[in-house]
């Protein structure tokens, strides 16, 4: 019963965020910028390379539970600016991660924001 | 029910923290720059600069075009309209990373002048006695805008990045670059030149943290009329440029879209 709740609620979330505007970046329109999900999640890999540093995960609970997914964060460079490492996140790190899910189903995530092993939201861009 | 409520509520006061952050490379409003600052040498462009629109300026297109494509749109010629038709920009949401035809994006070309100034990462100046070298982060690029009183070539060889003389007129530092190649896009959406297209651009340093760039782009076979933007930068004094290498990376990023390794 929880589960169900907690998935509807998941889908009202999203319904309501609709609105957000087009995050904007090459290969965008791969992904449904009008649907947001979050995944409560165990990050596997942190790849901290070009054109966008990749976060690998598996969902802890939830009807996503057990799946692998990636998401995409901007460059290392600028997140480097913004004060992230290579080890900022590492295999077994806890995570809260949302974004826009693929159009064609896939596990593949537009980071929008990603809330650190430590409780408190990693920045994602540059100042 | 009441649970049901109560965990939507939650779930939205947690998702409403997050404000849709816009990738400086993109469709969306950068950071606004900062207040004015102490004055500075007029005549030393030197340092790392990052696009940065004035306070209270919502100007999203200076992330991918010069000028409003709504408002202000250039004024093509037959050629350019055609061109620009033709384009599939991925740049803003329109095509995937597999249906691009952007030069960039598919083949790693490089931008060129002026499209290398839409790529969100800073550039910095160094000024020498017979040059002002103007580095890119974004793939390295650099140009040598020579200073030493050359003229421009009368039959350019077509380059990337174009060739370049600059000049001071009073405290403003004026640059002319022609000899293009035409593989290269105008910006990230698409707009086309030819190897006619000159470039003028006009950098000044209103104060410590601020520059001003204002370009004009001719070109009698794409543009019906000059092209004019001024765009804006910011001094980033403590950071460093780092590697970004399009070759490779980018091109095995299609495949990680889709989720693929």
């Amino acid at each position: 019963m929880t589960r169900r709740l907690a998935f509807l609620a998941c889908v009202v979330v999203a319904l309501v965020l609709t609105t957000v505007p087009a995050l904007a970046h090459h290969g965008g329109a791969a992904f449904d910028q009008g649907k947001t999900v979050t995944f409560d999640a165990t990050v596997t890999e942190l790849e901290f390379a070009n054109p966008h540093v990749l976060v690998y995960w598996t969902v802890k609970d939830g009807p996503a539970a057990g799946q692998m997914w990636s998401g995409w964060l901007t460059a290392p460079n600028k997140l480097q600016r913004a004060g992230w490492t290579k080890k900022t996140l590492s295999a077994g790190d806890h995570i809260v991660v949302s974004g826009n899910p693929h159009k064609d189903g896939n596990h593949v995530l537009q980071i929008r924001k990603l809330v650190g092993p430590d409780g408190k939201d990693l920045p994602l861009f540059e100042q | 029910m009441r649970t049901f409520i109560a965990f939507t509520i939650a779930l939205l006061v947690v998702v409403s923290g997050f404000t849709p952050t816009f990738a400086q490379g993109g469709r969306g409003t950068a950071p606004a720059a900062t207040a004015p600052s102490p004055p500075a040498e007029p005549r030393d462009l030197q340092g790392v600069w990052m696009m940065r629109n004035p306070p209270g300026s919502n100007r999203g297109f200076t992330n991918y075009t010069f000028t409003d494509p709504k408002a202000d749109p250039p004024a093509l010629t037959k050629w350019g309209e055609d061109q620009f038709k033709l384009a599939k920009d991925s740049n803003g949401g329109n095509y995937r990373l597999d249906e691009t035809n952007d030069p960039v994006l598919t083949k790693c070309f490089p931008p060129g002048t002026p499209r290398v100034y839409f790529h969100p990462y800073p550039f910095e100046i160094v000024q020498t006695p017979k040059e002002v070298l103007q580095i890119f982060e974004y793939d390295h690029f650099m140009r040598r805008i020579k200073t030493d009183g050359r003229k421009l070539p009368e039959d350019p060889d077509q380059l990337w990045m174009g060739t370049s003389v600059g000049r001071w007129e009073g405290n403003e530092f004026v640059v002319e670059t022609v000899g293009f190649n035409t593989r290269t896009w105008l910006d990230r959406i698409g707009h086309a030149h030819s190897e006619k297209l000159k470039v003028t651009e006009r950098f000044r340093r209103k104060d410590r943290d601020h520059l001003e760039l204002d370009f004009t782009l001719e070109d009698p076979i794409a543009l019906a009329k000059p092209w004019k933007a001024t765009f804006f930068y910011e001094l980033r004094p403590n950071w460093e440029l780092g590697e970004i290498s399009c070759s490779g990376d980018y091109q095995d990023f299609t495949k990680k879209e889709k989720g693929e390794k």
